[in-house]
């Protein structure tokens, strides 16, 4: 694409966008404004609930284990151990945080649907599209508590590495401890900022089906977002109409790569704002059109 | 009086990959129900109860017909405040207590928060589970459950109140607990709409019954109107002389000599004295003469039965 | 009872719009994140079917934990390392900077491993240059997918300097990695020490003049290359003190590596290793490729063969 085209497009879209928020803007603002407190009080329920599951508050502790056991890997060089920990910290926080992600997200509608916990609260006034928005905001709240406490232990675990190893001794390069301590919260908020598309996308399933394909469901959109630089070179390396193709494809699928900041924290390259900005932007985007349509489904939905 | 509930033409017919033809679940039922009034649907299972229900409440979507309530569509949110739905089987969070459930729906009808303590408060007296506030919805027994439910569906003061098999699974205290709670809103002028396996308790609660069978309305009414007029005469006697069973079976009008009981069928006033003085001579002690009307079990079986012919 | 189909009609054109939107910001994201979108770019060989490893390794490599699988892979070149499986390794470590191009450690090792411990353990001539070869062309490619690194480009420079003794290349490659970000001071140092070696006069005085120029408030620094500088300026005429002083270390290096003065015109040090075609000098990549892969995202020249 030259980047006269690039602009072309993104004019098109972006009029097309604005053309419709603004005919339709007394139907959103009367809903974001009627709806709020309903979606808040939804969301605040959601948190308690999970705060309550056990099984919930085993695994987050399971995983802490398993993060601040990265400590013990000490017969490497400190430059490897350092890149040991901070790549497999991030690995444990991305993998938790998409199962977590995928099992609090299928069940929320699905689940509450088959237990029937829905019908008390359908029967008040609560209008669908709010009890939606307030399941995920809900889950988005649960996502951020733990994707925090767990890089909080992540970010211990580096400090104390990096206090025990201590200063690099001159002329080895390999004596050095980088812990990058703020590449790598930011790569984990990058993260989260993922489970957060991924969370929009499994409400969209989650609206339209039951608890297990919703989990299914999830698990593929994952395994598809996750490999995305896979299906752009796959259509690099074609020709003609599949190329094409697969070019409109690869922009269809989640933009989970593009939060993905773990090869730049693991091997000291510099991480574009820019890039991440940009990222951020389509990522709300791809997370508005998720919910409108999650929200169209549900309205329909018979429970 | 105002019309709070009416149903036109509602027809519900649930489709599948296995049943393309479809299942109605509903036939063109037609319902109305005025304020103040208790209205019970009675009918076996499957009989559209249930389904009936969940339109009225805007959880599924007819097939054909209509559903308003104080006139106005489910999905206007101002109805919605002046109802309340206990469903089937209590279906709330299980992981909180009492009272932070009371809370989470005060809530979302948007009271502040003096006003929701207030009012969890109230609810609490009313259903009788102030001791057990704190006690966790899954630790509950069945009838604190049933009492919550409740409790979350006054929790607007409804004026309209939906009540799916309240007394389900209770016990006989828990039933009459029940239906005494019921009892006292009808007395303070709700508008109640009961499904109910339960007839004894429909009895007791309803002005009106209305008898489903197949997604189909087949009988409506008072409890007086759909039993009809009593048909028969029972007389309770003791110490009848063995061997006058016979003679008694011959009288005109008799229809069933029991053990302590005379049953006749439309009799006279002449027809009646006769068979009292032949039970007389036979030694017996006449303990009650009474003209019972059908119950509504009867009924209930007996329309059934109607259609099923 | 028929619902309204306009909210899905105004859902539909809404996300056409979105995906409008994102179609260019996409484009740009992929630009500004080669490390990310460009790994597998054609003709970086970089090749994921060629990776071979046990199950955990291929599940996270698919799982888009590409880096962690290369952690897993590292790990086992270090217990190869201490079973003294040096053959072995190879294989390993190919693995591993195919999971993780940017590994910059990890192309390190792999080159010194094959330049420096196999050729040493060869004892045939023609093995031990295979083996340098080998080792040289691996931190090519490192150097190819990681212009931007000091560290690669340092590693190859000192590779070419101190063991295939292929100094002037050595001296290029020294420059190159002296404009890197990052660069140290010593680089811009060494940038004039294969010059010495040579008793290339002609080069040797404005080389050291670059790099009195470069680190102007690193002390140490500016005190070493004053002190070469007056070294040669008392030397200079005095070239068989000199010439006795490097002959002694060419000895050194000449008894560990391949003598280099068996392939002085190769062709193949003048390629470039992501398309085939030869480099301008000094340059580990040619201009077309770099541009492709790294800069401009198209041709500077029209297409090119792929090797």
């Amino acid at each position: 694409m030259t980047p006269q085209i690039g602009k072309l497009i993104l004019f098109v879209g972006a009029m097309l966008v604005a053309g419709i928020l603004v005919m339709t803007r007394k139907a959103w603002m009367g809903a974001l404004a009627h709806g709020w407190p309903s979606v808040w009080r939804i969301a605040k329920m959601t948190v308690a609930e999970a705060r309550r599951k056990r099984v919930l508050q085993a695994v987050v502790v399971l995983v802490v284990l398993i993060i601040a056991s990265l400590n013990i890997v000490s017969y490497l060089s400190p430059v490897e151990q350092a890149r040991m920990v901070k790549d497999s910290g991030l690995m444990s926080i991305t993998l938790f945080g998409m199962l977590l992600s995928i099992f609090v997200g299928a069940f929320m509608i699905p689940h509450e649907i088959e237990s029937r916990t829905i019908y008390p609260i359908l029967a008040k006034p609560v209008r669908r599209y709010e009890f939606l928005l307030g399941k995920y905001l809900g889950a988005l709240i649960i996502l951020g508590v733990i994707v925090a406490i767990l890089t909080v232990v992540l970010v211990g675990v580096l400090l104390l590495q990096a206090h025990v190893i201590g200063v690099p001794q001159a002329g080895q390069p390999d004596s050095k401890f980088d812990a990058a301590i703020p590449a790598v919260i930011f790569a984990a908020v990058m993260s989260y900022c993922a489970l957060a598309v991924l969370t929009a996308l499994i409400m969209l399933i989650s609206a339209v089906s039951s608890t297990t394909m919703t989990v299914i469901g999830a698990i593929l959109l994952w395994g598809v977002g996750s490999m995305q630089s896979m299906l752009y070179d796959l259509s690099t390396k074609m020709v003609g109409a599949s190329r094409f193709v697969l070019w409109l494809f690869y922009h269809a699928v989640p933009p989970l790569q593009d939060f993905d900041f773990r090869t730049n924290v693991a091997n000291g390259i510099p991480i574009d704002a820019g890039a991440a900005v940009q990222a951020l932007g389509a990522g709300l985007l791809y997370i508005i059109v998720a919910l409108l349509f999650a929200s169209l489904f549900f309205e329909n939905r018979q429970v | 009086m105002e019309t709070v509930l009416q149903v036109e033409g509602l027809t519900k017919v649930y489709h599948s990959l296995l049943t393309p033809v479809g299942v109605k679940a509903v036939d063109g039922l037609n319902l109305s129900i005025r304020q103040g009034e208790t209205y019970s649907m009675v009918g076996p299972n499957g009989s559209g109860k249930t389904t009936t229900l969940k339109i009225i409440l805007g959880l599924i979507f007819p097939t054909d017909g209509k559903t308003t309530i104080f006139g106005k569509d489910i999905s206007d949110l101002s109805v919605r405040e002046r109802i309340g739905f206990l469903p089937e089987d209590a279906y709330l969070y299980d992981v909180f207590n009492g009272e932070d459930l009371l809370d989470f729906y005060a809530g979302l009808f948007g009271y502040g928060k003096q006003a929701r303590k207030a009012r969890v408060e109230e609810l609490l007296t009313l259903v009788g589970m102030q001791a057990n506030r704190k006690v966790p919805f899954r630790e509950c027994s069945k009838g604190m459950r049933q009492r919550l439910a409740l409790a979350q569906a006054l929790v607007n003061d409804p004026e309209l109140l939906i009540l799916d098999e309240p007394t389900s699974g209770l016990d006989p205290a828990g039933r009459h607990q029940m239906t005494q709670l019921i009892l006292e809103l009808k007395r303070r002028g709700k508008t109640i709409l009961l499904c109910s396996h339960f007839l004894a308790e429909v009895e007791e609660v309803c002005d009106r019954v209305g008898i489903l069978y197949r997604g189909k309305l087949v009988g409506e009414g008072t409890l007086r109107e759909l039993a009809g007029e009593p048909t028969e005469i029972v007389i309770s006697v003791s110490g009848m002389r063995s061997g006058a069973t016979k003679q008694l079976a011959a009288l005109p009008t008799v229809v069933d000599v029991g053990d302590g009981e005379v049953r006749l069928g439309k009799a006279t006033g002449d027809q009646l004295w006769a068979v009292l003085q032949a039970l007389r001579e036979a030694g017996g002690e006449i303990q009650e003469v009474t003209k019972p009307r059908p119950s509504l079990q009867d009924v209930f079986v007996r329309a059934i039965g109607e259609v099923k012919e | 009872m028929r619902r309204s189909r306009l909210p899905w009609k105004i859902a539909a054109l809404f996300a056409l719009g979105v995906y409008l939107i994102g179609l260019p910001i996409q484009e740009a994201i992929i630009n500004r994140r080669p490390e990310q979108y460009r790994v597998n770019a054609p003709g970086s060989g970089i090749n994921l079917a060629a990776i071979s490893g046990p199950t955990p390794v291929l599940i996270a490599a698919l799982g888009g934990f590409r880096t962690v699988a290369a952690d897993l892979l590292w790990l086992k070149v270090d217990n190869l390392w201490d079973g003294g499986a040096w053959y072995l390794i190879p294989p390993v470590m190919e693995s591993v900077v195919q999971l993780d191009p940017h590994f910059i450690l990890g192309w390190q090792v792999y080159g010194w491993h094959l330049a420096y411990n196999l050729n040493a353990e060869s004892v045939l001539q023609t093995d031990r240059r295979a083996w340098l070869e080998d080792g040289i062309a691996v931190l090519k490619r490192g150097v190819a997918l990681n212009p931007k690194s000091f560290e690669m480009t340092f590693e190859y420079a000192w590779t070419l300097f101190d063991r295939a003794h292929d100094l002037y290349r050595a001296a290029d490659a020294f420059y190159y990695a002296s404009q890197q970000q990052d660069a140290k001071a010593y680089c811009a140092r060494m940038y004039y020490r294969p010059f010495e070696h040579l008793l290339d006069f002609d080069r040797l005085w404005p080389a050291m003049k670059w790099a009195q120029k470069q680190f102007p408030d690193d002390i140490p620094h500016q005190k070493l290359v004053a002190r070469d500088m007056d070294w040669w300026r008392q030397n200079w005429n005095n070239k068989a003190e000199h010439r006795k002083q490097i002959a002694n270390e060419n000895t050194a290096r000449q008894q560990r590596a391949v003598p280099f003065w068996l392939y002085p015109n190769d062709p193949y040090w003048n390629v470039c290793p992501l398309c085939g075609l030869p480099t301008e000098k000094g340059k580990p990549v040619c201009e077309n490729c770099f541009a492709w892969n790294f800069e401009l995202k198209q041709p500077v020249r029209p297409a090119q063969a792929v090797r």
